[in-house]
């Protein structure tokens, strides 16, 4: 809480060094601004702008929704955006040497890989090595966080499915929709992603010894017009409000 | 609409609307452009024969050359039945035929998906009942591309159809020529340019086709990851190798473009 004062009053500040020193409170701020976000965040973010919304009236947010290194490559190539969510730190710390960030990335939440399967798992599917044996396993491409992930939970699994039976989504929401309402049999994507299908889909977990954690940091951009306003939505990322929407969709904590 | 210009001389259009028309050509021309400038072209060889570029390449021809026999074999009489047979609907049969050519591509694709997965309504029994899958298989893109190529050659061929002398097929008739002979002697070698500039159009269109393929059929390398495919899957990792193919995708509609000039630019 005391974190979130201080942004406060550094919002405050900043609000009031560009003049508007009577409307010093964050609610007042004004303008629109673009978030980046991983797809697997698509849901959490639309219910955290909402909130952020329901803060500051004045303020307008779009999210742009992406595999996190289709993100920072548009960034990177000059797409307008004002804060980016990644699915990794890779991602982010691309745009952080290129000097494209502001301030210092927060982690604001983690994230578990499952096998999403066909509702009712009809191939039934119990553990990785199973994805070596059923149909049309459904992934990330192979430079999309979940798509690194996976690889790698894969990997400490030695399990090896054949790239001919691997259909490649170019971020986790394709992956997962891949499955369902796609006709994949089987695929990995993110706990969060499988509580978001709302039981169009089943999930089968991935046990802790071959699970990978995704990490999720958050920051504002250079690039934005409205930076007081970019780094008050960065922070509010982190804020309780936002963690229990976060915690409710199945993130972990950071 | 032409003028000779033996008899009159053509007034060239005002300076303002020269210069709009510099701006349009500008829309088409900066991309390629930018497209050539950043080209590998010392590397160009060796990222067409890369391994995955390769595949893309030969998957791109074999599917997009079914697509284009089938457009041929269940186009042709679907053109014919739209040009000469009269029945209640036959306008309505003719907006199904071009609405993939107005669709977007995705939306074409869900619709396949839809209907042809495991659990569609026709995908359900050619599944259980045949053991066919088509989504995520080779066949599927052949049909995704299908789907969106065909109205290209129907239209092309029921235009000519539409507007070829019945006369000669009336004669041929006269003279005791049954009607499929009157089809193969006198009507098919009529129409054979048009049908040849249709099954043009629809090859090329298959060949680029995206949308309907990577929501029907995926994504999968070898199996259904034809060049735009490839070109969508190679952009992050392997950007030389994603401009390289669409090199030979723009070389392609450039070699089309050529060979159907006639049709379109005229003969200037």
């Amino acid at each position: 809480m005391r974190r979130v004062g201080g942004v406060a009053a550094v919002v405050g500040l900043l609000v009031a060094g560009c003049g508007n020193a009577g409307h010093s409170g964050p609610g007042s701020l004004r303008g629109s601004i673009t978030v980046a976000a991983a797809s697997s965040l698509t849901d959490a973010f639309t219910k955290i702008a909402a909130g952020f919304r329901e803060r500051h009236p004045g303020a307008k947010v779009a999210l742009d929704l992406d595999a996190s290194s289709a993100l920072a490559l548009r960034i990177r190539h000059g797409a307008p955006a004002d804060v980016f969510a990644s699915a990794d730190e890779v991602s982010m710390r691309r745009l952080v040497d290129e000097d494209l960030v502001r301030g210092t990335p927060t982690v604001f939440a983690r994230n578990r890989l499952e096998i999403v399967v066909k509702k009712g798992n009809p191939s039934h599917v119990r553990t990785l090595a199973d994805l070596a044996r059923v149909g049309t396993v459904s992934l990330c491409v192979e430079t999309a966080p979940c798509g690194t992930l996976a690889a790698e939970a894969l990997r400490m699994a030695g399990v090896t499915i054949p790239e001919g039976r691997t259909t490649r989504a170019p971020n986790a929401r394709a992956a997962l929709t891949a499955v369902a309402p796609g006709d994949a049999d089987a695929g990995i994507v993110y706990a969060t992603d499988v509580l978001a299908a709302r039981g169009s889909a089943s999930g089968v977990p991935i046990p802790d010894a071959q699970n990978v954690l995704a990490v999720y940091p958050v920051a504002s951009l250079k690039g934005s017009k409205h930076p007081a306003l970019a780094k008050e939505f960065a922070d509010y990322v982190s804020s309780p409000d936002a963690e229990r929407t976060l915690r409710r969709l199945g993130f972990v904590a950071p | 609409m032409r003028v000779d210009a033996t008899r009159t001389e053509p007034r060239s259009p005002p300076a303002a609307v020269v210069v709009v028309a510099a701006v349009a050509m500008l829309i088409f021309t900066v991309p390629l452009v930018g497209l050539l400038e950043r080209a590998p072209w010392s590397d160009l060889w060796r990222e067409l024969t890369a391994h995955e570029t390769r595949a893309a390449l030969r998957l791109s021809i074999v599917c997009s050359l079914w697509s284009t026999a089938l457009a041929v074999l269940l186009g042709v009489p679907l053109a014919w039945v739209l040009a000469r047979a009269r029945f209640p609907g036959r306008a309505l049969a003719r907006a199904l035929t071009t609405l993939p050519m107005v669709l977007p591509p995705v939306v074409g694709g869900l619709a396949l998906l839809l209907a042809f997965a495991r659990d569609g309504l026709v995908g359900r029994w050619l599944h259980d009942g045949l053991g066919i899958q088509l989504t995520y298989s080779t066949a599927g893109a052949v049909l995704a591309e299908t789907f969106v190529a065909m109205p290209f050659l129907v239209v092309t061929v029921e235009a000519a159809l539409r507007s070829m002398d019945t006369r000669y097929e009336d004669a041929a008739a006269t003279l005791g020529a049954r009607r499929w002979t009157v089809f193969r002697r006198v009507t098919l070698p009529m129409i054979a340019p048009s049908l040849a500039a249709g099954a043009a159009l629809s090859w090329a269109r298959a060949l680029g086709e995206f949308g309907a393929t990577i929501m029907f059929a995926g994504n999968i390398s070898g199996r259904t990851r034809t060049m735009p495919l490839a070109v969508f899957t190679a952009l992050e990792t392997r950007p030389q190798g994603a401009i390289a193919l669409s090199l030979v995708l723009l070389a392609v509609s450039l070699v089309v473009l050529v060979l159907l000039r006639h049709r379109w630019l005229g003969s200037a």
